[in-house]
């Protein structure tokens, strides 16, 4: 059975579907669905609805304070799991510290809170409930010691009690917490007005496209030239994701899946533009990169083809900065033991492979100390994304 | 039942003796969370803390235990480890060493029980009976 794939994006819209794939910039002074159908009202009328799968990623992301008792096992858990569900980390805070810890001042999407093995009881007290007074969040679960529930729930409104992340050998329990806040992010995105709207076109369910991209990655090396261990680079308008292979991780946490994701919400080259300028500007190796590339910092402020161009490949840089040892923020990946680095998205669209391999030789010549690089490889056609939908689709199917 | 949190620290992957104290803990009765070889002491601390333990009990055959704990002190103060009891065993030195400059080093460090290349059964009585008084 044919079908028609639909991506909408912070910044295009594309369709796949048995002519090929195209794509186009969105128009922000009209609704999505309106947007979509008048610009590509052919396609679309050639489909029945229960043909068409749609996936989002337009504003996706989620922000999360985590709570927890210790570095090594809550807040490493717990900061594992949010990052591989598309939520993006505001802060963490030990918990033996919350009294000196800063305010988050900005609305929080989640608030997590762990900590304790089962059997172990009086975890949290007053602190937490006085900290949790100043903040600003719209959900809250916990996932800590099961003696604790009952005491915290009586004294947190709406507070979401799901089982401990931690098992009672100190290993890392992931699936609970994993669905709870992939169901938020996924619901963050087919919440939006715009994005219900497209339910009149397609009788199948919207997911989110980080989710999509994640599907094929078991087949990619498989349909590509790309040799395992991988990382899937796809920068977008409004985020960045990165997808790679659990074999590049650090963290010696034993889990089901094979391969895992991280979403910037603050990495994109059109909505989140500003941030990624901030971002890039306080790195100390970017204005060194921008003598490479030949300009000076100007190219920052100003609105060109070419000020685009930089900016994507200063963002390829970013998130490899991000995922490697030069920033222990996030997920450290072991870079040197990484094959092949795989880009999707409208970046591949600008960009060529020039543009991107000396973005890639910068990275491993200045953060690893290496000449030698992964290979590269560009999805200009998308058919990472269509290899997603696909699999879904045949998913939903059995 | 007490707990006990064990494992071997630093970089050190002597895999069989960290199994045999597992194994023997386990036989004297006691709940054990082996954290296993190549063990930072700050995730020693976090497990304490984690499991609410009675014993910490790491161990060092390669005998560079030294200079993995010296930052017992700083991390028991910061967790208010004050009911927990700290024991190190193994082969604690490198190269020739006095069993009483060792023991005290050690206990400067902040360990009650210290055990330099002493049987592994003679070890863990010793734990008891100090649990024993404790209590």
């Amino acid at each position: 059975m044919s079908k028609l794939l639909v991506d909408i994006g912070s910044t295009y819209i594309k369709i796949s579907s048995s002519n090929g794939v195209f794509q186009k910039f969105r128009d922000f002074n009209r609704a999505i669905l309106d947007d979509l159908t008048s610009k590509f009202a052919d396609e679309i009328q050639r489909y029945e609805k229960d043909e068409i799968h749609i996936c989002s990623s337009a504003n996706g992301g989620l922000s999360t304070l985590i709570i927890g008792l210790t570095n090594s096992f809550s807040l490493k858990y717990a900061t594992n799991i949010a990052f591989n569900s598309g939520i993006n980390i505001i802060d963490t805070i030990l918990y033996h510290n919350i009294e000196n810890s800063p305010v988050a001042g900005e609305l929080l999407d989640v608030v997590i809170i762990v900590g304790g093995i089962d059997s172990i009881g009086g975890v949290f007290d007053e602190k937490l409930f006085s900290y949790l007074s100043k903040l600003n969040y719209s959900n809250i679960v916990y996932v800590g010691s099961k003696k604790d529930r009952e005491y915290l729930s009586e004294n947190i409104e709406n507070l979401v009690i799901l089982e401990n992340i931690i098992t009672e050998k100190l290993k890392v329990n992931e699936e609970p917490l994993k669905e709870y806040l992939t169901n938020l992010y996924q619901q963050d995105i087919v919440g939006k007005e715009d994005i219900k709207e497209l339910y009149t076109l397609s009788s199948n369910q919207i997911y989110s496209t980080p989710y999509i991209v994640n599907q094929s990655l078991p087949y990619i090396d498989a349909n590509f030239e790309v040799i395992n261990p991988f990382i899937v680079i796809d920068i977008g308008g409004a985020t960045t994701d990165i997808h790679y292979s659990r074999d590049l991780s650090r963290d010696n946490m034993v889990i089901d899946s094979e391969y895992d994701r991280l979403v910037f919400k603050k990495l994109g080259v059109y909505k989140s533009k500003d941030s990624l300028v901030y971002a890039a500007k306080n790195n100390e190796f970017v204005y060194e990169l921008l003598n490479v590339l030949n300009v000076t910092e100007n190219i920052l402020e100003e609105e060109s083809e070419q000020a685009t161009k930089i900016l994507m490949q200063l963002s390829i840089f970013l998130v490899l900065c991000k995922v490697s040892i030069h920033t222990s923020l996030y997920i450290t990946l072991n870079m040197h033991l990484l094959k092949s680095i795989v880009l999707t998205g409208g970046i591949t669209k600008v960009l060529s492979y020039d543009e991107v391999e000396v973005i890639v030789q910068f990275f491993y010549k200045k953060i690893l100390n290496t000449t030698a690089i992964p290979t590269i490889l560009l999805d200009s056609n998308y058919d990472i994304w269509t290899l997603g939908m696909k699999a879904l689709g045949e998913k939903d199917v059995d | 039942m007490y707990k006990v949190v064990t494992g071997v620290v630093g970089n050190d992957i002597h895999v069989v003796a960290n199994r045999l104290i597992d194994i023997s803990l386990q036989a004297r009765g006691f709940e054990v969370f082996n954290l296993g070889v190549n063990t930072y002491l700050e995730e020693f601390i976090d497990a304490v803390v984690e499991t609410d333990a009675d014993v910490l009990l790491i161990s060092s055959l390669n005998g560079e235990a030294e200079g993995w704990c010296r930052e017992l002190q700083f991390l028991m103060a910061e967790y208010e480890l004050k009911d927990v009891t700290f024991v190190i065993g193994g082969n604690l030195s490198v190269g020739e060493s006095k069993d009483e400059d060792l023991v005290k080093k050690y206990q400067s460090y902040g360990f009650d029980l210290v055990f330099h290349q002493i049987e592994l059964n003679d070890g863990l009585d010793q734990l008891e009976e100090f649990l024993g008084k404790k209590s």
